[in-house]
Formats: structure tokens, sequence, C-alpha cells
């Protein structure tokens, strides 16, 4: 009855299972040239339709998507130009086009169809899709919006998901060094939650709630970050609201503490996912406040956050109109790994408050640092907060204990009116009152998560950590050292292929090519980074997945640096 | 809190509201239902004068976070009232009774029996991580199979057409953010299950524009609160004059509140009349296994050959209502537009299910001897009984009401109890019940346009529905009936309406 055929229409009219390797048409580069143009015109007269109907959007954001919309267009031609050329110019040496079981409307098939297409990473927009304008007159423009901001985000993710590397059934599968998933603990999670307390059904589980969490639950919650992140007094469980995610908390408090178009200062490199909350439903801009890459005399610490560049960057905001509302703080931080120090989070708290600024802070990763040296600090340990009605912590199970499944999040926010707002999404973010009960015994072994969870997933981390970056040392790549989380942040500007490409363009070209050997790291541009090259390495990860991840990765790296010796003299007339 | 100025809004409003200026801090009747229900007198607090709705220290919070607060606490009243003095067998036996929220406590022994069974059990690391957002295929082929077979749908429903998410709340909220601009709205008939009101507004800032439906019987209507299609092309009519975008049409199919089921030829009509506008179609079956006469012949919409518009035809069900299971979050989309389980899809990041109950569920919905053996034949016998007892008590007391062999609720006609038809009235009727320990919830929350109805939950134990209708009975006794002879044609409908078997 679906009047759509399963048939896949590229954008440039390649049938599905025709993967550019091994199909006649395009083999003439002015035939490519040509079809790059025609692309282009009609892209050009489908952005000038896209501006017409949008009238309801702010004149910045349009350009703003319009712009992101015609770089991953050009992103995509762009890289099928570079890879026809390859294999003309170097010959055997050139990557053979390893057909990725890729899907590029994959959504619609749930990642299922594994089926070989050569645009790997193309978002796609439904617009640039001849077919789906009909089809997509069903949809509101910011239905059309978040369908393909999803798909432009979740590529990768769904790659994965429909090809999963597995040591026995599926060896050729991607490995997901991408996605920040904690697999070390599966084990001792598995067996944790398969124990006969667990599974305990009572009415009250399976009746209507109270929105803001069980109060059995929010009391535990209570308890553990008391104990946790040493607060000085205990924590009210009022203060407490259970949400079935971070994201649906972060969501929710973009939702009560700013107006559509008002803004929240973020440090960049930043963790992804906000940024796609902040679009999604709530529609709050960022204010990216960019971290160097250099070390200077005054901050010998790479992408330190320093008071001067929040004032910085909040005088800016303010001078072209913006209402910020808040500072996004992220601690231990993603992807960096730095853990703040005392006095600086003082600082930031204390500029914020200055300004009046909400800050959110996400500790996510508090119990995953591993490096023994460094204490941790979370904002709720501190004696005394500059403005407690205005600070707002997240923490989930998803890091910590690995359960990214289990979807739960929490707010912990003394501001009642915020927590009643936040409350206020309870059904549209409920949790189920099964996995309320589960999360509730979890939370509740002390000792176990003492005597048995915390030491073991440590260890493992550190032994994760330790392989990963002997490994990078070894290939002489510099990384950034820090004792937390489950990722390190990579700078591989050294391996980008030069040629003609623009700065932005090469790091997405290296990142197919880590797609095409099956393996998936996220790079600096999903984080905001304002400096091409970086990527990040989760490494949380079993340590035979994990080695047969750093294999993969180092044939990539030898394919580019042999490229990048053919090449050299050639990009040397482009730029 | 604050207060919404007292003047009419100018700009087209969701449900142009009745005449009646109410204090809107109290609270209406459901607030019970978890489901949070509106404030009766709701009228786009986005529009109104920011100032007047802030309080000094709401200064934390955006405008748009004052109006979300506002809801909140507006439904708070009587949900507080009732959960600091919960009624308890033996621990607080004058405690207040709720007949208000629509759940079905009738067969929580079935189901804690059902899901501690081992093969609930089961603990997988791909359950732990993060999942396929529109579901874990696994349990996007149970649905299909079990849509195929309980909506008895000529072909086999494909689980690519399902998407999976924490209850039928957020579907709401996700299908009207994807199928509507800011500002646009759907078409409901009222009396409707009011909380789709914060449902499609929280996030989407979409309005509901009611079809307003009555209790008398006029044309060739043939029952009360009968929806045709030329009161649809009326309101829509009314609804594009003033200037409103109209995107879609919610269907409730059994009816909450009024508990109808829709013939297949109205369910058609209705189709066509949304095709004909080319609006969408939401039709929210979430009460189909809940048709507990038989003589009732429910027919989901997926059993029908040949949908007028597939592409904008979306349903909805969950195992809230069905399965007694509102704590479970537990919903689900079927539709064979693409593009819109896509979009809605995107939006599942923020509205999922942990795994270990998306395989809970799974096992659940393919047990089809349990459910069909077990569950069904015993909840519908249940309910029943419940239902005949209620309606029992009701006709004893002389009291109209619609029966329908359907849902958990009886829609009651009270409107001989109000001294004056106002909803002001009808509001101290409600807290009359509410201090003599008995919640219901009034025909406001539902946005009914006549005073005086209300909705009674009877899906719940018998000796606690014995002492609530007890408390009703109290109360209506106490109150001398000051329209002693109201309109004829309106009272005597419903109570000639009685199809009780």
């Amino acid at each position: 009855m679906s009047h759509r055929s399963d048939t896949v229409h590229l954008p440039c009219g390649q049938m599905r299972g025709q993967g550019l390797g091994n199909q006649g048409t395009h083999t003439q580069p002015v035939e490519v040239m040509l079809h790059v143009k025609g692309t282009l015109e009609k892209h050009m007269v489908q952005l000038v339709a896209m501006r017409q109907q949008q009238d309801l959007v702010p004149e910045e954001q349009r350009r703003h998507q319009a712009t992101g919309e015609q770089e991953a267009l050009l992103d995509s031609l762009m890289y099928q130009l570079v890879n026809l050329l390859q294999s003309g110019a170097a010959g055997g040496l050139g990557l053979q086009p390893s057909c990725p079981s890729l899907d590029v409307r994959g959504v619609v098939g749930g990642g299922q169809r594994a089926q070989s297409s050569r645009w790997p990473d193309q978002p796609v927009h439904q617009r640039n899709d001849p077919e789906a304008t009909f089809v997509s007159q069903h949809l509101s423009n910011r239905g059309i919006d978040i369908s393909a901001l999803f798909q432009a985000s979740f590529q990768d993710y769904k790659l994965y998901q429909g090809d999963k590397y597995d040591e026995d059934k599926n060896t050729l599968g991607f490995i997901n060094l991408g996605i920040s998933e904690n697999k070390l603990c599966l084990d001792l999670m598995t067996e944790r939650l398969s124990q006969s307390d667990m599974n305990v059904i009572e009415d009250v589980l399976l009746q209507y709630p109270d929105w803001s969490g069980q109060p059995f639950l929010r009391e535990e919650v209570a308890r553990f970050l008391t104990y946790y992140c040493k607060a000085p007094a205990r924590l009210d469980p009022e203060n407490v609201v259970v949400l079935n995610g971070c994201c649906s908390v972060f969501s929710t408090l973009a939702m009560v503490l700013c107006d559509p178009g008002e803004a929240f200062l973020t440090p960049t490199p930043f963790y992804g996912g906000f940024a796609f909350s902040s679009h999604l439903y709530s529609k709050v801009e960022l204010i990216l406040v960019h971290l160097d890459s250099e070390s200077t005399a005054a901050h010998p610490r790479l992408f330190q956050l320093t008071v001067d560049k929040l004032e910085q960057a909040l005088l800016e905001a303010t001078l072209t109109g913006k209402k910020v509302r808040g500072l996004i703080l992220i601690n231990p931080q993603n992807p960096l790994g730095d853990v703040y120090s005392r006095d600086s989070l003082k600082e930031y708290l204390e500029f914020a408050k200055r300004y009046s600024l909400h800050v959110i802070i996400d500790e996510i990763y508090m119990l995953s640092v591993f490096d023994e040296s460094i204490t941790f600090h979370s904002i709720l340990s501190m004696e005394s907060l500059p403005d407690p009605n205005r600070t707002h912590v997240i923490w989930g199970t998803s890091k910590d204990f690995g359960i990214s499944g289990f979807r739960f999040g929490v707010l912990y926010t003394q501001n009642k009116k915020v927590a009643s707002a936040v409350s206020s999404f309870g059904y549209l973010h409920g949790v189920s009152g099964i996995a309320q009960y589960k999360l509730y015994r979890l939370l509740r072994d002390r000792e176990w998560i003492d005597r048995v969870y915390l030491p073991t997933y440590r260890s493992r981390l550190q032994r994760a950590h330790r392989y990963i970056t002997k490994k990078l040392k070894a290939l002489g790549i510099s990384f950034l050292n820090r004792g937390s989380g489950l990722y390190v942040w990579i700078n591989l500007k050294a391996c980008l292929l030069r040629l003609w490409l623009s700065s932005v363009l090469r790091p997405s070209l290296l990142h197919r090519r880590f797609l095409d050997n099956k393996l998936i790291l996220s790079r600096g541009k999903t984080y905001m980074c304002k400096e091409p090259g970086w990527f990040r390495v989760v490494f949380a990860d079993k340590p035979l997945r994990l080695k047969q991840a750093m294999h993969r990765f180092y044939q990539v790296l030898e394919t580019q640096k042999l490229e990048l010796r053919v090449k050299q003299p050639e990009s040397a007339q482009c730029e | 809190m604050f207060t919404l100025p007292q003047e009419e809004s100018r700009a087209p409003a969701p449900c142009p509201s009745p005449a009646s200026t109410q204090d809107l801090d109290s609270n209406y009747g459901d607030g019970l239902e978890r489901e949070r229900s509106r404030k009766p007198d709701w009228k786009l607090p986005e529009l109104c004068d920011s100032t007047t709705m802030l309080s000094p220290d709401s200064s934390y919070l955006s405008s748009r976070g004052r109006v979300i607060k506002w809801f909140w606490d507006s439904a708070e009243e009587g949900y507080r009232t009732y959960h600091m003095d919960e009624y308890d067998e033996d621990k607080n036996p004058s405690g207040i009774i709720n007949l208000g929220t629509s759940e079905n406590k009738l067969c929580f022994d079935l189901l804690s029996r059902r899901l501690s069974q081992s093969d609930m059990l089961r603990v997988e690391p791909s359950l732990l991580q993060y999942p396929d957002w529109r579901g874990h295929p696994f349990l996007r082929e149970e649905v299909a199979r079990f849509l195929s077979f309980y909506c008895k749908s000529p072909a086999p429903l494909k689980p690519e057409n399902v998407v999976v998410l924490n209850g039928c709340a957020s579907l709401f909220s996700a299908l009207a953010t994807v199928l509507c601009e800011v500002g646009e709205a759907f078409l409901i008939p009222a009396p409707y299950y009011g909380a789709i009101t914060q449902h499609v507004y929280l996030y989407g800032n979409v309005r509901l524009v009611c079809v307003y439906l009555d209790s008398e019987v006029t044309g060739l209507d043939t029952r009360p609160f009968q929806l045709t299609v030329e009161k649809l092309e009326t309101a829509l009519q009314r609804a594009n004059s003033e200037g409103v975008k109209v995107k879609g049409l919610i269907l409730i199919n059994p009816h909450n509140p009024l508990g109808d089921i829709y013939s297949p030829g109205e369910l058609r009509d209705y189709l066509e009349f949304a095709k004909r506008h080319e609006l969408h179609v939401m039709v929210d079956e979430v009460y189909m296994l809940s048709v507990f006469e038989k003589s009732a012949a429910y027919r989901s919409v997926l059993s029908l050959e040949g949908l007028p518009d597939p592409q904008r035809t979306h349903v909805m069900w969950a195992t809230s209502k069905d399965f007694g299971m509102s704590g479970l979050r537990f919903g689900t989309l079927y539709t064979e537009n693409r593009d819109v389980a896509t979009a809605v899809a995107s939006l599942c990041r923020y509205h999922g299910l942990s795994g270990l109950v998306q395989y809970q569920m799974a096992q659940l919905l393919r047990d089809r001897d349990w459910i069909n053996q077990v569950y069904l034949p015993e909840n519908h016998a249940r309910l029943k009984a419940a239902h005949s007892y209620v309606a029992g008590e009701l006709r004893a007391l002389g009291i109209p009401f619609l029966s329908r062999g359907a849902g958990f609720f009886i829609w009651v006609d009270l409107r001989k109890f109000l001294p004056e038809a106002t909803f002001k009235e009808e509001t101290l009727l409600w807290r009359r019940f509410l201090d003599n320990k008995v919640l219901l919830s009034c025909g406001k929350t539902f946005e009914c346009k006549e005073p005086g109805w209300f909705r009674l939950v009877f899906s719940d134990k018998a000796h606690r529905l014995c002492l609530g209708m007890r408390r009703v009975r109290q109360v209506l006794e106490g109150i001398s009936q000051v329209a002693e002879e109201p309109p004829s044609c309106q009272t005597e409908e419903p109570r000639s309406r009685h199809r009780e078997t």
C-alpha cells in the first residue's frame, strides 16, 4: 500500500547497488564536473524556493541552514570527485571503494537494509531528492528540518546499527569508536540487573507515576548524589526530577529557561548532542566560545577555558543583540576529558552570577574519572554555590554505568520553579515504572557499586586508555592525555590530505576513509571545534574490538600517508 | 501563580472559550488524571501580555517556561489534594477515592503475575546499549503482528511502519511538531480527552480547534454528542475564516470520555472529509481492546479496506489502557507515510523507552494465548461487572448517562444538580465531591460546552467503587435538584439512550 518505492534515489541519479567504483557512467571527470554543475544549479534553485517557503524562520537561521546544506552537498560531490581522480592518478594504491553498507535513506529501513552506495556521509536533505519533494508535502517545514538534521547527525550511528561488528558473526562490521558508549562493563551490569531483587512488579509501578519521578527513586537519587558528589549537606529529593535521558533534561531546560532565539554560551569543542537538542525542539541558539588548541605562556593547557574568553564571547553576543540566558558546562568535559579544578569552577560560576546567567552543568561522566591523581569536584560538593537558583546539574546512568539503553537522566536544581516547569514535561519524557524500580535497586546497592563495579570499571578504563594511548604514541599522533571520560581527543591534522579541498572538507574526507574501513570516529566538526583535524576516539570497548579498530585506524593512516606523498606536488599548486 | 488577563485574546483561540470567566488558579476535576488535564479557560497564554504572568521570582524562567509552569500549577491542586489524602483500605479509609483518573485497576493481579514470569527477566547487553531510536526491531515486528491480528488488518502490517516511543502523549507531541508549523491547528471533536491540548502545545505550539458536539439530538443525529461530517465542515470553515490553518483531525476511537465507537461507515465519512481537505488524521485507538460489550462492534481504522488517504492516516495505540499499564510508558505509531515515521523517529531520542521494558513488551504482545484466553476474557468480564454496578447505581439515583460498551468510564449528566447552567456551578459541584472524598472529572476538562457533565471511571476494585459511589450518592442526595425540570430535549435524550443489555 505504500506509495514509496524502495528504490533509493540518489541525487545524481545513481541506482541503488551501483557504487561509484563499479559503474561506468562517471568514469570521465568531465562528465562528473558537468554533473556537479548541474546539481549545484538545481540546488541553488531549491535554495531560493526554500527561502520563499520559510518566512517564519529568522533570516540568520535560514542562512545558516542553507550554508550547511550547501556545504554538505559540496562535501559529497567533492568526495566523489576526489575518489575518481585518485583512482586514476594514484593507480593501484588508491583506495578501492569498499562499499560499506550504507543506506542513504537508511532511517526508512530502520538501518536494517544493507546496500551499497557511495554516499557515506551525505546528509540526506529530502528537499534535494526530487522524489521526496512530493512526499515531504506531508511534513511541516520544521518536520523536514528535524528529519534532515537527524539523518545528517546520526548517519554513522545508523550505519553502525545496521552492520555492527561481531567477533563471531560479523567480523567485517563497523566498529564504533565514535559514539560515547561504555561497553566495558556490560558483563557486570547484565549480571547485576539479572538478580532477583530487580524483578519486582507492583501496582504502583504500572500506574500513572509522579511525573517528576517515583518518590522512591528520587529519594535514592538524592542519597546517591549526596554521597558520590560529596555534598556538604544532604541533597533534597524534592530538587530531583527524573526523565528519560540527559538529552531530555537538557531539552526541557532549554525550553523553560530560553525563549526561541535566545542563547546559551558553550565552550567548544563541546558535546554535539546538546547542539542537536537545542535545535530540534527548543530552537535555542548556542554562542560558541572557541578554545585554542595552541598553548600559550599564559595558558599552557590546550583548550583552556578562561573567564576572559567567556566575558569576550558574552560581550560579542550582546553587541549583536543576542540575549544570552545561560552557560553550559560539561565536567568532566566531553570530548576533551578535562576535569575542572574547584577554583576554575568557582570562577565560571561567579562569572555567570555577575551576568545573571543560568549554569547548566552536565556531570554525566562524574564516576568515569580513572586517573587516580585527578580529583573530580562536583558542583554539588561546593559549600555554597554563588547562585544556587540558577545552577542546574544533569547526571545520568548512561555513561558511568554503561546503560545508555536504559534512558534515565536526572536534573538536580534548587530552583523550585525550574523543577516544576521541567516536571510538566514529565509525561513526554517519562520513564517506565519498571525501569525506575530497577534503577532504584541499582543506585542503592552502594556495596556492589563501591566494591565490585567501580573498581573493575576504572581499572578496565585505565587499561583501555593505556592501550590506546600507547598505540597513538607509536603512530606519532598527538592527543590530550586526560584521566577521565571514555575517549581521547586526538590531532590528525598532519594526516589530512591536502589536495585542493578547503580546510573544512579535508577532515570529512579523512572521516570517510575511516568509514570505508568500517571504523567510526567522530570528527571535530561534530563538537563545533573551530580547528579542523581533531577527532574523538572512544576507547571504552572490549580489548579485542579495540585492537581490531586500531588496526583499521592504522591502515587508513598508512594509505593516507602514501597518498600524501603522491599528492603533495599537485596540491601545492592548488592552494 | 499568575493570573491570565480576563479579557478575551484577540488572536485566534484554540477553542473559543465560553463566556464564563473563572478563576484560572482553581482546578477543575481531572487534575488527578496524571495525564495532566488542561485549564478550563485556557486561552493562548503566550499571546497574553507576559508581564501579567510574571510573578516576581519567576524571572528565572523564559516566557514560554512560565506558560509551561502555569500548566503544571493549574493542574496541581486537585492532584495534590488527592495525593495528600489517598484512600487506603487499611491505612486511610477516609481518604479520597479516585474515580477521576482513567486507569484500569481491575487486572493488576493478572498483569503482575504475567510480568513476573521468567521469560520477562532477560537482560542482554544489546538491551542496555543505545537502541534503534524508532524501537528495537524485535519489538516493532511484534507490534506489527499484534496490530495486524487485533485490528484485523486486511493485509499484514509492516514493522517498518511502526515507531515505538514512551507513550501516546509523546506521540501527540511529536506528530504535532512534524506535521504543523508553530501556531497551526488540529481539529478535534469536543468533549475530548483534555490532556491532548497540552501534549500538542508544550513542544509543538500547536492549537486545537474544537468541533463542539452537544447532547441534544437534532437533525439526522441518532445519538447525543454525535460527530457528523457537517459539524466537521462547519468547524473547519470557521477556523479558516478566522485565519487558523488546520493541518489535521484527531479522532479518539473508542471515544474518551463518551465511550462512543464509530461505525465503519462513520469512520470512512470522517476520513473522506479529511481527504477532501488534505488533513492528516490521527486516530487514537488506545481503548481498542477495552470494548467489553460484545454487541458493540468495534472496527479499527487499520481494518478498513483501502484507506481514503493512507499517507495522511496515522494510528496510535499503547498498552496504558488496554493492558492497564499507564506507568509503563509504551506507545506506538503506525503510519504508512515513511516521511512522517522518519520525522517522528528523529525525535525519539527524547521519547525513548528502556530496552529492558521493550523486551518485556515484545514478550507480552507475542503471548497471544495468554492475551486471548486469560487476560482479555477476564478483563472484559471485570469491566462489564463494574460497569453494570455503576450503571445500576446511577439508574437508582435517576441520573441520566451515556451507556456505551467501551472504555473505563461513564459520561454522566448531572446538569439537574446545578442551580445555574454555568461552569462555575459545575466546579462547585466538583468540589463538593472532592470535599466528600471522591474525585470525578468534570466536563469542562474535556472542553464540553454544556456545564454539568461528569466523567466517572468505574474500572476500580469493587470495594473502592462501592465506597466511591456511596460518596457520590451522599453528595447528590444532599443537593436539592434546583433545575427540577430542565429542558426536556436535553435530559431525556441521554436517558432514552441507555443501551444496557
